[in-house]
């Protein structure tokens, strides 16, 4: 969820509303945040699965520090959407092992 | 390849307090960032800072962001963001990776101001989508405006711990409870109190044994531990959250100094060994802020500045006689921060059992969050029986801070020139209610009493940073130091204006009996 009114923040500077992709579902979120803050304001908690024991990961740092929340993005994988800006139209993609697909 | 006077890596409080400092001396002055934003972990501090009129006291940690980056700009200094570097090497050449690309960069001295990283311990669940840092979840609501979960455990009772928590609950995220192994509160009591007269409860001697879950966080058990912090079988506790915070200490980013080859010691993880101006084995390297060891942003704007003056005369921008004149003033502020309980050489002793004045610290305010109701008045700030508005103020502990002090114009707080002392109320001085010292106080330890508003009610003001504002006239309950709901209570004003930055005043009328009882409320749900 968002925070819409804070009490000491008064209201966020967001950039304009954009529509992007997440495992082809289409969304919505605000250009320039990190691509992972407009994905856990749509729900979404799992970037990834490890590649041995399938395990989901998610946010856990924040500040590009541990690649717990990389993602494909646009094609690219290893993308750590905490720290990479939302852009209008990017195809976002959960990640198995490196790969878009689970094998 | 670029060369600078001196290259500065990371612009947090350090970072840009030693580029500003050496500047304005006419250094040559490049800093490289990571992020696409400079401060560092200012932007995300919205508290008031503790500390000193002379420290920024009392202005929130992210407008003191907006006032380096100010400085740093009207001075000339060179801000590169996304340049991570990646290398430093001993001949203070620096390896940036931006665009995508890798650029070399040489400077005559470095200071490395790269921060700290925060710590994690590993249970059962620890990986699943939901457990985060408590930084990582004051990252989510602060600089990105999304709310992580909406129920959350945190892990850990420090400072980060506390203000974390309650950054939280602005943002309107419930936090069911907070933990310690300990079994003592780590950080400042005036922190703890603000959150248990929410109701948060706090578990001291307890550890985190699972995250519930298979894709995502849906629970979280809790045990108590024994003396040797292993959980004791039978004394789990279940909550329903979402999310599992976990604010367990930070280590300093100390990559760069090994590399170069500076001599490294241990001081709470890894840190290069430095003299008194920050300056490593190697000479023209610094080291300044949480890189040179951990403590809070007000002092790394001290060590900054210091390691920016040093780095200055070693260039020979500065005189011995100038240089001398600015460490002394700069030693003597971080100093100020340096006394009482919670300082660097006492980090981890939580077994003080008294004020450096010899009162009795409350084991209540260590065990359970607040202090008992009638421990108040033992501290030299609160007197209760007076007639007429008066301050009371909940601060027990020898804390570096004196904003109360400058905040009252009428003689009424006094904590002197050792900002760790207690405040104390002068009981000759007379108050006016004007409540900026209720405002002012970092740690909202201050209330103003009146008992004697009318025949039956006292007036009770306390600070209040919470949205929707309670409206004059509203009625609901009062809550206790402890959270519980104690007494009806009715709103008389909310006041708010620019000399409170964003901590308002709000008046609730109470029976005259619970003046000293109630200090927090909530609306009735219509
Ligand atoms: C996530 C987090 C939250 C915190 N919250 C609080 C709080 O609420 N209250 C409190 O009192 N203290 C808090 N702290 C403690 C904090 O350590 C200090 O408040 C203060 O920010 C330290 O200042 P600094 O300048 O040393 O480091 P920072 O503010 O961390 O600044 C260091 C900067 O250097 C950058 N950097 C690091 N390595 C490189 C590199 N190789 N290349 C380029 N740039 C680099 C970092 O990204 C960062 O921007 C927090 C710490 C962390 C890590
Ligand atoms: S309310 Fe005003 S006059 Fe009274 S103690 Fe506080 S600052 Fe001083
Ligand atoms: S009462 Fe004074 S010393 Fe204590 S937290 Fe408030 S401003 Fe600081
Ligand atoms: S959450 Fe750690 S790198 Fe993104």
């Amino acid at each position: 969820m968002r925070v819409t009114e804070h009490p000491i923040l008064g209201t966020y500077q967001k950039g304009r509303k954009v529509q992007f992709t997440f495992d082809g579902k289409s969304m919505e979120g605000y250009e320039g945040e990190p691509i992972a803050a407009a994905l856990r304001a749509a729900g979404v908690t799992t970037h990834r699965y490890t590649t041995k024991k399938h395990e989901p990961r998610g946010i856990f740092c924040a500040i590009g520090r541990c690649t717990d929340c990389v993602m494909i993005v646009d094609g690219r994988p290893n993308i750590r959407t905490c720290i990479t800006p939302l852009r209008e139209g990017m195809r976002i993609q959960t990640q198995y092992g490196i790969e878009a697909k689970e094998i | 390849m670029v060369r600078y006077d001196l290259i500065i890596v990371g612009a947090g409080p350090a970072g840009l307090s030693a580029a500003i400092i050496a500047a304005k001396q006419g250094v040559r002055t490049a800093v490289f960032d990571e992020n696409e934003r400079p401060g560092g972990q200012l932007f995300k501090q919205i508290h008031k800072f503790f500390g000193s009129r002379e420290h920024r006291a009392k202005v929130r940690g992210f407008r003191i962001g907006e006032q380096l980056l100010e400085e740093a700009r009207e001075c000339g200094v060179e801000v590169h963001l996304n340049a991570t570097v990646m290398g430093l090497y001993d001949k203070k050449e620096v390896l940036v990776m931006a665009d995508g690309e890798t650029h070399h960069f040489k400077a005559d001295a470095i200071i490395l101001a790269t921060g700290a990283r925060e710590n994690f311990i590993p249970f059962a669940g620890w990986t699943l989508p939901g457990v985060m840092g408590a930084g990582a979840a004051q990252t989510m609501v602060n600089l990105h405006g999304v709310q992580p979960g909406s129920r959350v455990l945190m892990v850990g009772t420090g400072n980060v711990g506390l203000v974390v928590s309650y950054q939280l609950m602005q943002a309107g995220i419930q936090v069911e409870a907070l933990i310690d192994a300990a079994p003592r509160v780590g950080g400042y009591g005036v922190h703890a109190a603000k959150l248990a007269r929410l109701g948060v409860p706090f578990y001291l001697s307890h550890t985190i044994v699972k995250a519930e879950g298979t894709d995502k966080v849906t629970g979280a058990v809790i045990a108590q531990v024994d003396e040797k912090f292993q959980p004791i079988p039978g004394t789990e506790k279940h909550f329903d959250v979402d999310t599992i915070c976990m604010a367990v200490g930070l280590s300093p980013m100390s990559e760069l100094p090994a590399m170069a080859g500076c001599q490294m010691e241990d001081k709470g993880g890894a840190v290069p060994k430095v003299d008194a101006c920050g300056e490593t084995s190697i000479p023209g390297i610094f080291a300044a802020g949480d890189a040179a060891g951990i403590e809070e942003a007000s002092s790394a704007m001290i060590t900054g500045q210091i390691a920016g003056i040093a780095a200055a005369r070693r260039l020979g921008y500065v005189d011995e006689e100038m240089f001398e004149a600015e460490t002394d003033r700069l030693r003597a502020s971080l100093q100020k921060l340096h006394e009482g309980m919670f300082s660097p050489q006492n980090r981890g002793r939580n077994d003080f059992t008294e004020t450096d004045e010899g009162y009795p610290i409350s084991q209540s305010l260590l065990h359970k969050g607040y202090m008992e109701d009638q421990e108040i008045t033992r501290y030299p700030g609160a007197v209760s029986g007076k007639s007429g508005v008066h301050p009371v103020i909940e601060c027990s502990q020898n804390i570096p801070c004196d904003p109360c002090q400058d905040a009252c114009k009428f003689g009424c707080i006094r904590v002197g020139d050792e900002i760790t002392r207690l405040p104390c109320v002068n009981e000759e001085a007379k108050c006016t209610g004007c409540g900026l010292c209720v405002a002012s106080c970092s740690g909202q330890a201050i209330f103003l009493v009146d008992e004697t508003y009318d025949e039956e009610h006292a007036a009770v003001t306390l600070p209040y940073e919470f949205l929707p504002y309670p409206q004059a006239g509203d009625k609901g309950v009062a809550l206790g130091r402890d959270g519980r709901e104690v007494c009806e209570a009715e709103v008389v004003s909310l006041k708010i204006n620019k000399a409170m930055d964003q901590t308002a005043l709000l008046t609730i009328k109470v029976p005259r009996e619970m003046a000293m009882t109630a200090r927090f409320f909530k609306k009735k749900e219509a």
